[in-house]
């Protein structure tokens, strides 16, 4: 009797969000696609999707990737700089985040929670309108400037909107940090102090501690915060449309932008986030599949 | 107690064959909602989906059926069966919300309740919406998911509007005030006997500058458009976001008059002259250059003149207005262009539209406008050769002021071929790619 009802209850309660997924991810990727391998029209230079998959075009997709791969590779630039920033800017974070978790889930005590609402609360304000702060805040005449150069005191002429690669890194870093600190503090918080303990009377010391029991049991944090930063992060054209506005350090994401906001572009920008979605997939599976490794070895 | 798991059930090749199957259906789905909206032009122009990657294997207008307005060849435009102007005499719509669809920042809105108060007998209601470039506010319009009454645009689209049924004929009798604007805007090149536009804004493209952060008279050099070539000043310039008007400016500093060039050799050379440009003074992109160059953001940018003329409005407090500077060729010979109003089709408020129109070409409503937007009305009584001596605008900015003249020497950006478009497109996205 009891099989029999929770045969349909689990599938019930799983349907809106396979429905949801359909609707929202799934349609839309597939018309993704049929743009990308369809047409343009000849005179209103829109989109035409090619619906039937047999009478698909790949004429978008070459052109995309003869500009990533082929003679006339002006996008490969722009793929190996996007890489670069990405790089630095989770390895930052990872940096900036890692002892900050640590200390929320060790050393916080009952104020837990307050520490890491405080930590948090900059970011529910939206990305758009911290990035206008910023604007405001590394103007040459800003709050940054005058605090470095000390009222003015120091000659120092920095602008920073003047198209630097690493004010869009530091964009990108403030930008995705506590979606780093978020997982690090989950793994950390799940260590048991006891263990902790445990290491520290068989004679570790401070950096073995943390070399060989902190860093692998909070490795599946760090790969998640990567991977949860990373992705976006390849897309991401906010940061260096609003922070830089120079070609100089056009990531993926603005190609992808420029070629929708352009007349008969949108297939080669479908093509593009295609070939995108496609490398981001290969550390996705990844993880899926270590993560599934772990839960059979717990 | 946890349930147990359910046995995964292999997927049969049965089962495959079944959802595949499913997809058929869904992408039949798709293709029936996907809206094909067939051109009616006179010439039976259909869209049709001709393949083109880059665009460059799209057919050219001659092949559409829309000819290609030019100064050398103005266009009368056809008006398609079924879409004839209004009667004459009729009643403003009452109890109506007027729906304008323009660029942000491109009309005060002070003159838009000026026009709620002067039809407040009809209860009227302004509603703006804006649109970042042209591209996506074709593709609203054309969509007419929102019945937009009036559109602020330019003539780079307006074959396309007209062939594609998408803008109405204008019934002259509502708008007797464009005897105030100049003579050229009353029969333009690009709508010959003013058909479906009225004139909103003139504007040069040119450079504007802060000259006590670059104390240059960038305008005595040789070539003055070589700043942007200039090292000294990488980090603190910029170019406009927009192709058509860096790859003009680049073609004119290279001696080019034909800023319109289907020419593959002078492309070519326009294109590693931008990339040149991009390695030696690292400019930015931007369409901001109106608020940039008076905050200090940027010291130089290439600019609409009207930019500039606005631009005293968002100097930082102690700046003295005096510092900022506009070049464009005082013979005129540089990029020109204007800006018109037209009413999308789609508008439930024609006769309402037709008198905005006519409330726009208003010597105090445009003046009052001007002094907001910095975008000059090309009117009558705004003479340009008094405006600097009647306060419009200050004497340091004298060079932004458009003259009637410059339209008969000037360069304006006209409509290209799919073919060449798609060419200048490439360069562009070389170019801001950072390749």
């Amino acid at each position: 009797m009891g099989d029999r009802s929770t045969r349909f209850l689990w599938p019930v309660l799983g349907l809106p969000a396979m429905v949801w997924i359909a609707l929202f991810f799934l349609v839309p990727l597939y018309v993704v696609l049929c743009v990308s391998f369809g047409t343009v029209d000849p005179i209103f230079r829109s989109p035409v999707p090619i619906w039937n998959p047999l009478e698909w075009q790949f004429t978008q997709v070459g052109v995309v990737w003869d500009r990533l791969v082929g003679p006339d590779n002006f996008y490969l630039p722009a793929v190996l700089r996007t890489l670069l920033y990405v790089v630095i800017a989770v390895v930052s974070c990872l940096i900036i985040a890692f002892p900050v978790a640590y200390f929320t889930a060790r050393y916080a005590g009952k104020y837990k929670g307050l520490v890491l609402a405080l930590l948090v609360a900059p970011f529910f304000i939206s990305y758009m309108m911290r990035m206008l702060a910023w604007i405001n805040l590394l103007q040459p005449d800003g709050l940054v400037n005058s605090i470095i150069t000390l009222g003015g005191t120091v000659p120092l002429d920095i602008n920073w909107l003047s198209g630097n690669p690493y004010t869009v890194v530091m964009g990108l870093i403030y930008g995705y940090v506590p979606y780093m600190l978020l997982p690090l503090f989950a793994a950390l918080d799940r260590i048991s102090p006891s263990l902790l303990e445990a290491a520290r009377d068989l004679g570790a010391s401070g950096f073995d501690l943390f070399r060989r029991v902190v860093l692998p049991m909070s490795l599946p944090g760090i790969v998640a915060g990567t991977l949860l930063i990373s992705l976006p992060m390849m897309g991401d054209y906010f940061t260096s449309d609003m922070l830089s506005k120079s070609p100089n350090t056009a990531m993926i994401g603005n190609l992808i932008n420029l070629s929708i906001a352009t007349p008969g572009q949108s297939g080669q920008a479908g093509a593009l986030l295609i070939l995108v979605l496609l490398v981001l997939l290969i550390p996705m599976i990844l993880y899926t599949r270590s993560n599934a490794r772990a839960e059979v070895r717990s | 107690m946890a349930p147990s798991p359910q046995p995964r059930r292999p997927v049969s090749r049965r089962r495959l064959l079944q959802t595949s199957a499913l997809a058929l259906p869904a992408a039949w789905a798709l293709g029936a909602c996907a809206r094909e909206q067939p051109l009616s032009g006179p010439t039976g122009a259909e869209s049709s989906a001709a393949s083109s990657a880059s665009g460059s294997a799209a057919p050219s207008p001659s092949e559409t059926g829309i000819p290609i307005a030019s100064p050398q060849n103005p266009v009368k435009w056809p008006i398609n069966p079924g879409n004839e102007p209004i009667a004459s005499d009729l009643e403003p719509e009452a109890n109506a919300t007027l729906r304008l669809y323009n660029y942000p920042d491109y009309v005060w809105n002070r003159v838009l309740k000026g026009f709620q108060e002067e039809y407040k007998d009809y209860n009227v209601t302004v509603e703006l919406s804006t649109f970042n470039d042209l591209p996506e506010a074709l593709t609203k319009i054309r969509t007419g998911s929102v019945p937009y009454d009036v559109a602020f645009l330019t003539y780079n689209y307006l074959g396309r509007l007209v062939y594609g049924d998408l803008i109405r004929p204008l019934n002259h009798s509502y708008i007797p005030k464009i005897s105030d604007a100049w003579d050229e805007f009353q029969n333009p090149w690009y709508d010959l006997e003013w058909q479906y536009t009225v004139p909103y804004t003139v504007y040069t493209t040119g450079i504007g500058w802060r000259n006590d952060l670059i104390p240059e008279d960038i305008g005595a050099r040789p070539n003055p458009y070589d700043v942007f070539w200039d090292s000294k000043y990488a980090g603190e310039i910029a170019v406009l976001d927009d192709d058509r008007e860096v790859i003009g400016m680049t073609i004119l500093r290279d001696g080019g008059t034909d800023v319109n060039t289907a020419d593959p050799a002078v492309l070519g050379a326009t294109r590693d002259a931008m990339l040149e440009m991009l390695s030696l003074s690292q400019p930015r992109v931007t369409i901001t250059g109106y608020t940039d160059i008076p905050e200090g953001v940027l010291s130089l940018s290439q600019c609409w003149s009207g930019d500039m003329i606005t631009g005293q409005y968002y100097l930082p407090e102690g700046v003295d207005p005096s510092v900022l500077r506009y070049w464009s060729p005082p013979t005129g010979q540089g990029l020109i262009g204007n800006d018109f109003l037209c009413l999308p089709k789609g508008g439930e408020n024609p006769v309402l539209a037709h008198h905005f129109l006519n409330y726009m070409l208003t010597n105090d409503v445009a003046l009052e406008n001007f002094s907001w937007v910095g975008y000059q009305p090309p009117m009558k009584s705004l003479s340009p050769d008094t405006m600097v001596a009647d306060g419009w605008v200050p004497e340091n900015l004298a060079a932004a002021v458009v003259k009637p003249e410059w339209f008969q020497v000037g360069y304006p950006l006209l409509e290209l071929p799919p073919a060449v478009e798609a060419e200048y497109q490439a360069i562009w996205q070389q170019f801001k790619a950072g390749a």
